[in-house]
């Protein structure tokens, strides 16, 4: 027998109870596909994705001005592939890891056709198909690129890498907000996916430092600092985001004198921040308790001082345990940037709200629902992937057995 | 029980000498109220090596590790290398520097290689040029019996191993003394013989260390003297010979005869 058909037979009909589940499941899920694409391919009418397609992307962003989002995506591509490459090519050099393993041989493909197919889906212009093309090309260049060279690179230098995220977020706001001679566009015209997207990695970034100051303010031995942080947390954890964000809306401008309070895009920002970090600072808690205490002592017995035995001994074991966890609250961060319409901003929902408001497009829920989940699935499947090579390239026992 | 300074092994430049360690009446109670040490006294001078045994629970653990201010302590004193152990946390850094300790657990870093196991400290700590420190690191890895280690993970080795890097990395900070909290009681028999050979070199380099361990062996012939602890009291002091043949406590004889 052909051997595919064996290990089919073996995998899903090795007994009748099992064959009956498989032909039950294949019967519901293909009637289900069936429906899908009878809706996708016959009944959906994606002229209202097709015609809002700028909209989604980045709202009412002056047109003229949209090169500095295409410089900034290209920007992006070029250190996506660079981190890429970095984090999966040649997991170990030294014991003859690959430069594209499968998977990526896989991803890199999909990354293709999804640039080749999507854009002509949506109707776009030549020039548009040309430039998301390149882009796509760019990423994986750099990709080669970093993975073809960087094992040459020495690790210190290696870990002084992160340090440039924050030079390219300055990049990317100056880019997007405009300054130093480019000129300025106020963030009530940034929209779509680009306002979700900043509004996300602002918090992200932000909260992340804040949520483990938090948490070594919590095991701290000065009470004061240890009831403050016990305080906010448990503050912030017993509060539903939405109130939050009304709260913010409307008293930070109460509390500051009239030019001082931020605009309502950066408020929504900083309260995101600041509601990340209670949740971030419990993540960073339970990896910091996971450390075991001889850790510690043992960095104290060799003279380091505190900050130093938690800069290089304690920290960077606490976060490697609490990274998938810490991935998870970026992921609903990244989803609850949803509620945010609910406070008149114009992010995807908010954006997607107009669109289904306007009579051209009555009765296109459906379609502009679900190309919404398509992409908040894909950012939260980014930030997924990403965070399991990074959990595999800070793991000495999976590089040891890569070997 | 106090240190009679007649002990046969200190002749009378050694006597002359200030002790590298000296405790005097070091009483430490735990938050929950137990009494973990009623009163111990010890002297330890330069170059010598100094074992400690008894039950468990007896303290002795404690104890040692109240000599670099990894256990705090409510009456007595101590004095380790002439600077003082008191709150002031620039002497408790600065004694953490001269004294080494060796752990029953191993507490390698898990998160970085042996050689960055062994230069992390030095370069942190004493800031010396990396390159230099990593030299010293390989010679003592050499020492040890595991250069052809160094770039792997503690995780990668067998624990006779990551006992033996435990010991290179409190080395690599050149301590003037070593502490030992039960080395060998975390090993598979078959690797104890390779961490004492280990320590047996370093005794026999004349290295200060106190040793906490059930070792008969390696006390009978590497101690200057072994120290008996029982319920938070130094019970006995004496040279192998006398310890382990004609102690002076029914308390001793009743331990010798319970693990030999």
């Amino acid at each position: 027998m052909n051997p595919l058909l064996r290990r089919l037979r073996q995998d899903l009909f090795a007994t009748p109870v099992d064959g009956l589940i498989t032909v039950v499941l294949l019967g519901m899920i293909g009637a289900a596909g069936a429906t899908f694409l009878h809706w996708a391919f016959s009944q959906a009418r994606w002229a209202v994705i097709q015609a809002n397609s700028t909209l989604f992307a980045v709202g009412r962003y002056p047109i003229d001005q949209q090169w500095r989002l295409w410089l900034l995506t290209a920007l992006l591509a070029a250190v996506t592939g660079g981190t890429w490459g970095l984090l999966r090519a040649h997991p170990r050099p030294d014991r003859g890891g690959k430069l594209w393993p499968r998977n990526d041989r896989m991803a890199a493909l999909v990354l293709v056709l999804l640039s080749l197919c999507l854009p002509a889906a949506l109707g776009l212009p030549t020039a548009l198909l040309i430039r998301w093309l390149a882009i796509v090309l760019l990423l994986l260049l750099v990709r080669w690129l970093s993975g073809r060279f960087s094992p040459g690179w020495s690790p210190r230098g290696k870990r002084l890498l992160p340090l440039a995220l924050p030079l390219l977020y300055l990049i990317g706001m100056v880019l997007i907000a405009g300054g130093f001679g480019l000129g300025a566009v106020p963030p009530s015209e940034w929209g779509g996916l680009l306002l979700t997207l900043l509004e996300a990695t602002f918090a992200i970034a932000l909260c992340f430092p804040l949520g483990v100051l938090l948490a070594l303010g919590r095991r701290s031995d000065l009470p004061l600092l240890r009831w403050g942080s016990v305080v906010y947390i448990e503050f912030i954890r017993g509060a539903p985001l939405i109130t939050l964000l009304f709260l913010g809306q409307n008293m930070i401008g109460f509390l500051l004198p009239g030019g001082l309070a931020p605009e309502r895009v950066w408020r929504a920002a900083w309260v995101l921040t600041l509601f990340a970090a209670a949740y971030l600072a419990e993540a960073v808690r339970s990896g910091l308790a996971a450390v075991p205490r001889g850790q510690l002592e043992a960095a104290r017995s060799l003279g380091m001082s505190m900050p130093q035995a938690f800069v290089s001994v304690v920290m960077p074991q606490a976060l490697r345990i609490a990274l998938p966890t810490m991935v998870g609250q970026f992921i609903s961060l990244l989803q609850d940037t949803t509620l945010l319409s609910l406070i008149g901003l114009m992010e995807l929902l908010g954006t997607a709200r107009t669109v289904m408001a306007n009579p051209a497009f009555l009765g296109r829920n459906a379609e502009v629902y679900f190309t919404l989940a398509v992409l908040f699935w894909c950012c939260c499947a980014a930030l997924g992937l990403g965070s399991r090579a990074l959990e595999r390239r800070l793991d000495p026992a999976a590089l040891a057995r890569s070997g | 029980m106090t240190l009679s300074s007649t002990s046969p092994l200190s002749s009378g430049a050694d006597a002359a000498e200030a002790p590298m360690i000296e405790a005097r009446g070091v009483q430490k109670w735990y938050p929950n109220g137990y009494h973990a040490l009623r009163g111990c006294d010890l002297q330890v001078r330069r170059g010598e090596v100094v074992v400690i045994m008894g039950p468990s629970g007896s303290g002795k653990s404690t104890f040692i590790r109240t000599f670099n201010a990894l256990e705090d302590f409510q009456k007595g004193s101590i004095t380790v290398d002439g600077i003082p152990l008191s709150n002031d946390l620039r002497q408790i850094d600065a004694i953490r520097r001269e004294v080494g300790m060796v752990f029953q657990q191993f507490n390698l870093f898990p998160h970085l290689t042996v050689l960055d196991n062994l230069t992390l400290a030095p370069v942190l700590v004493r800031r010396r040029p990396r390159a230099e420190v990593e030299q010293q690191a390989r010679a003592l890895l050499e020492r040890v019996g595991i250069s052809e280690q160094a770039d792997k993970y503690p995780g990668q080795l067998s624990g006779g191993q990551q006992q033996r890097v435990a010991i290179a990395r409190s080395l690599c900070m050149e301590p003037r003394i070593m502490l030992f909290d039960e080395p060998t009681s975390a090993l598979d028999p078959e690797m104890v013989r390779e961490v004492l050979q280990v320590m047996r070199a370093l005794a026999a380099d004349g290295m200060t260390m106190v040793v906490v361990t059930h070792e008969v062996g390696f006390a009978r012939e590497v101690a200057h003297r072994v120290v008996l602890m029982a319920e938070g009291e130094v019970v006995e002091e004496a040279t192998p010979a006398t310890f382990f043949t004609a102690p002076s406590q029914p308390r001793t004889r009743q331990f010798l005869d319970q693990i030999l």
